[in-house]
């Protein structure tokens, strides 16, 4: 079976499938969804960080012409509760009290969304405002106040430390000590969140419409909550415009538009508009890290100490917080690519009266990175040595594979010397130095940042995989053409396109003949869908999975029919025929005829028909993908202006399914990250109400402020199906901190280290006139 | 129940079309375009004029359908990405963006497009400088812009060459 073993679509640059209907304005997204007698929903929504809500008068909206209900959580009273995990759950809508601003109090159902906004405005509530809880350092203390009387503002808390982590620390001839800051962000998918449902009457069925990532675990969440057996719901994911982890969360709207359809027998649709996205879309990065660290003369860091505390906002976000998802993952990957023996972690993530934290890609990553990637720098500065050589003295080396690091982790083989050294020459690192001395006297500040990643991909357990693997469907129809299908949520990452690559392969059918669906629970097998960078390494191995058994069937059809052994078997490009003698044979599409139709001639022990699903749990808990980001920045020092000049990848994600896909996700997520490092911020005054509600005052890259991106791939195959790792939210996890080592540098003579994201010019120029001159 | 609100009946001209339409005067074009003409190829991403998603093309000037009222739009032609697709297949814009890698969600793509089609359209010669400028007020949250500016560059090459 020599063919098989040529694959000639996997690693190939193929053109999207996905591609004409987006292009051509066909593409069918959330709100594109309008059937006869849809009723549009607007959302009463807390204008208080923190409040007890006295009354709410709702006769005058009832009354409006063209509304159709008004619910308040008498109507609704599904409470976002993971039981067993948080004593606290969100109410869909609020219940005798506001949490956060943008809360959902009450909702209106009317014909069309003009008509409920206009209804929302006549909903009188009486509110009477407490002391909001904003600050998360008071918070850990119970300062001022509890957020839910019911439980402690700390609503999870861990310690750990490697054996002898005192002793080790206390012996290491050099410390340091520094507190990273991460200001609240968030995803801004450019398609806002919605949701739209309604009930099949024939059947009692309700069918929902979401822009999640993961349409079986909404499928669950509605369920679970609802109190509706499975099998009476159906989630169909449309067209999704973005996600980054913000869609893998079950949000309040989303029961309140099923608990609407089902309530009224009529089709209900909800589209959020930009402002409440800002204000309800998950937040995240909320966090602080206090880290003390222990190295000696060479640069060699022994021990790392750090308090972990992340502000998770008023309610565990629904079903996981990504307070604790930052942090604790934060806490294991801390060391990142180098070899540091000790680590001592505590983490304290509290309530507050804000915007419930979640996932944006990456989670923990960025944060990690920063950190990681910014005690480096210190180090390197202390000492007096070149950043990149302290980062070689620290560098865990080829040899070290499996590597164990400090917090139990376990690391696959990885490139991380070989790709920081390529990336140094990539963007010309030796030569850099000279020019940045000569701008220097000419008063220009140039800067050079590394970042070396980890990034763990396809976690047993990330918050977009309730479940740890992914399942494939493949149905050779009787025409010999494929049907796949799979339980992903891809937003823009080209699922149809790279699992048929893998699928043709496997088959030996041309690409084109094969269709790939997901998002829709009626048609695809149960599994975890999309995030945490798992639907390659996942979703793909079940593909390659399915593809293997289904050739496998493939085969033995076409050696009996061509009455020659299994092993002379070969297939491509819709055929299949017996090796050296290509006059013998037989087109796939006989073969599915054969299959389906003309049953006597199928072989002995085989089903009738071409139909399997397979499922596939990778074998390690989690693959590591690596690389290493070099940011050139420009920092003008008198208006604080920072500009990313140049920027150089080299990305190690395993096997390649796709590279021109890979570096379309790189490219995005650096671009996030100069988001991350220099522009957004999402901003509470001290009453705790959110400014930044538009897309004029929370910055996103624009094309002006994103240079080009050199990209070049390594490839250090995972030990699982066909060596792919994940690679959706390395990019992002690395950039941040490549460009904030960046701008560092170029305020060296200045003796300022960048200690927050992001940084903005007013930061830097107090960096500028804080340090000494030169 | 149905509302008071009160509504006109207006003639709007789209790709090449005469629709006639009942809106209120407070519907914006954007919602009038997907809503009622049906042409969904026109996103929302923000209704605050940031995003560009919304873009459509008056008298072939990029405008943001999302602040425009559709009566503003009375007397003008609008494009939409539907209107810049031809019967079959794709333009050559829009194939260079297939080639090219210039979208993922595809949310930002038709206001990309008609942005830099009105570019090459006014300026043939536009050097990667000047559409990265003409790009600034669509935001993409996906692609990083490199793929997208490849694209219109080879889109722009090829329009020379012809
Ligand atoms: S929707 Fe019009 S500019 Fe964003
Ligand atoms: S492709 Fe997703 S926003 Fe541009």
């Amino acid at each position: 079976m020599a063919q098989a073993m040529r694959p000639q679509m996997m690693g190939a640059r193929v053109s999207r499938v996905e591609d004409p209907r987006l292009l051509s304005g066909q593409a069918r997204f959330l709100d594109d969804i309008q059937v006869p007698g849809m009723l549009e929903v607007a959302f009463v929504r807390s204008p208080h960080a923190a409040a007890r809500i006295r009354g709410i008068h709702t006769e005058k909206a009832v009354q409006y012409p063209g509304v159709h209900a008004v619910l308040t959580h008498q109507e609704c009273s599904v409470l976002l509760w993971e039981r067993d995990t948080y004593k606290v759950g969100q109410p869909v809508l609020a219940n005798g009290e506001v949490c956060y601003v943008g809360q959902p109090v009450v909702a209106i159902v009317a014909e069309n969304r003009y008509v409920a906004e206009d209804a929302a405005e006549l909903v009188v509530v009486e509110y009477e405002p407490v002391t909001p809880v904003l600050d998360m350092r008071e918070s850990i203390l119970e300062q001022p106040r509890r957020v839910h009387p019911e439980a402690e503002n700390v609503f999870f808390h861990k310690k750990y430390a490697t054996p002898g982590f005192d002793e080790a620390f206390a012996k290491a001839p050099h410390h340091l000590t520094a507190s990273f800051r991460t200001n609240r962000q968030t995803a801004v998918s450019m398609e806002p969140r919605g949701t739209a449902a309604m009930v099949d009457a024939a059947s009692g069925r309700v069918t929902v419409y979401a822009s999640t990532q993961s349409p079986h675990r909404m499928r669950e969440d509605i369920s679970h909550l609802m109190e509706i057996p499975e099998h009476l719901v159906r989630v169909i994911v449309p067209e999704v415009g973005g996600g980054f982890g913000m869609k893998a969360n079950c949000y309040p709207e989303d029961i309140v538009v099923v608990a609407a359809a089902l309530k009224y027998k009529k089709p209900v649709k909800w589209v959020s508009d930009r402002m409440e996205s800002l204000e309800t879309d998950v937040h995240a990065r909320d966090d602080i890290h206090d880290v003390e660290v222990a190295f000696d003369g060479d640069g060699k860091i022994i021990a790392i100490r750090d308090h972990l505390m992340a502000d998770g906002g008023a309610y565990p976000a629904y079903p996981f917080s990504g307070a604790v998802g930052e942090t604790s993952l934060a806490s294991r990957v801390l060391t990142g690519p180098y070899d540091i023996p000790h680590l001592a972690t505590e983490i304290h993530c509290t309530y507050s009266n804000k915007t419930p934290l979640g996932a944006y890609r990456g989670v923990w990553g960025p944060i990690a990175s920063f950190i990681q990637e910014g005690v480096v720098d210190r180090v390197a500065r202390h000492l007096g040595l070149d950043s990149a050589e302290v980062r070689r003295r620290n560098m865990i080396r080829p040899g070290q594979f499996p590597y164990r690091n400090a917090a139990g982790m376990v690391y696959d083989e990885g490139s991380y010397l070989q790709s920081m050294e390529e990336a140094l020459t990539l963007i010309g690192y030796e030569g850099f130095r000279a020019r940045q001395a000569k701008l220097r006297e000419e008063g220009r500040y140039l800067g050079i940042g590394i970042s070396v990643f980890v990034e763990p991909t396809a976690m047993a357990s990330s918050e977009a995989g309730s479940v740890g693997y992914e399942s494939c469907t493949i149905r050779i129809e009787p025409s010999g053409k494929v049907t796949a299908a799979l339980g992903l949520g891809p937003s823009g990452q080209g699922h149809e396109t790279t699992m048929a690559q893998i699928i043709a392969d496997q088959l030996g059918v041309r690409f084109e003949d094969i269709v790939i669906l997901h998002g829709d629970t009626d048609s695809a097998p149960f599994g975890g869908g999309t995030g945490g960078s798992r639907s390659g390494p996942i979703g793909g191995g079940a593909a390659l999975v399915a593809g293997r058994q289904m050739r496998e069937r493939l085969v033995k059809y076409a050696a009996s029919l061509l009455e020659a052994g299994e092993e002379d078997i070969e297939l491509g490009n819709g055929q299949a025929w017996v090796a050296g003698v290509p006059d013998r044979s037989i087109a796939i599409r006989t073969i599915a005829e054969t299959a389906y139709t003309n049953v006597r001639k199928i072989p002995e022990g085989l089903p009738i028909g071409l139909e399997l699903t397979a499922r596939y749990l990778p074998k390690r808990p989690v693959t590591f993908s690596n690389g290493t980001h070099i940011a050139e920045v420009e920092v003008d020092i008198h208006t604080g202006v920072v500009e990313v000049t140049r920027y150089a990848v080299v990305n190690d994600c395993g096997t390649l399914i796709n590279p021109t896909i890979v570096e379309g996700q790189i490219h995005g997520g650096v671009a996030q990250g100069i988001g991350s490092a220099i522009l957004e911020a999402l901003h509470y005054d001290e009453d705790g109400q959110l400014v930044t509600t538009s897309l004029l005052d929370y910055l996103l890259p624009e094309s002006t402020d994103v240079p080009r991106i050199d990209v070049r791939h390594l490839e250090t195959p995972s030990e699982g199906e066909g060596g792919i790792k994940g690679m959706g939210e390395g990019s992002l996890i690395a950039a941040p901190a490549a460009i904030v080592n960046a701008i560092s540098d170029a305020l060296t003579p200045f003796d300022g280290m960048v200690d927050t994201l992001p940084v903005t010019p007013p930061m830097v120029l107090q960096m500028v006139s804080g340090g000494r001159t030169r | 129940m149905a509302a008071v609100e009160d509504r006109i009946s207006i003639q709007l001209q789209v790709n090449g079309r005469q629709h006639q339409v009942e809106v209120a005067p407070r519907w914006t074009l954007a919602d009038v375009l997907r809503h009622q003409i049906g042409l969904t190829g026109t996103h929302i991403g923000c209704e605050q004029g940031v995003c560009g998603a919304c873009t459509v093309l008056l008298d072939g000037e990029p405008v943001r359908s999302c602040l425009m009222f559709a009566v503003q739009a009375q007397g003008h032609h609008v494009t939409t990405v539907e209107g810049v697709t031809p019967e079959t297949g794709l333009s050559p814009l829009q194939e260079s963006f297939r080639d090219h890698h210039a979208l993922q969600c595809g949310y930002c793509t038709p206001g990309m497009l008609l942005t830099a089609q009105a570019l090459l359209d006014r300026n043939p010669t536009a050097d990667e400088g000047a559409v990265r400028e003409a790009l600034t007020g669509n935001l993409c949250r996906c692609t990083g812009y490199q793929f997208i500016v490849d694209a219109v560059l080879a889109a722009r090459d090829q329009g020379r060459d012809e």
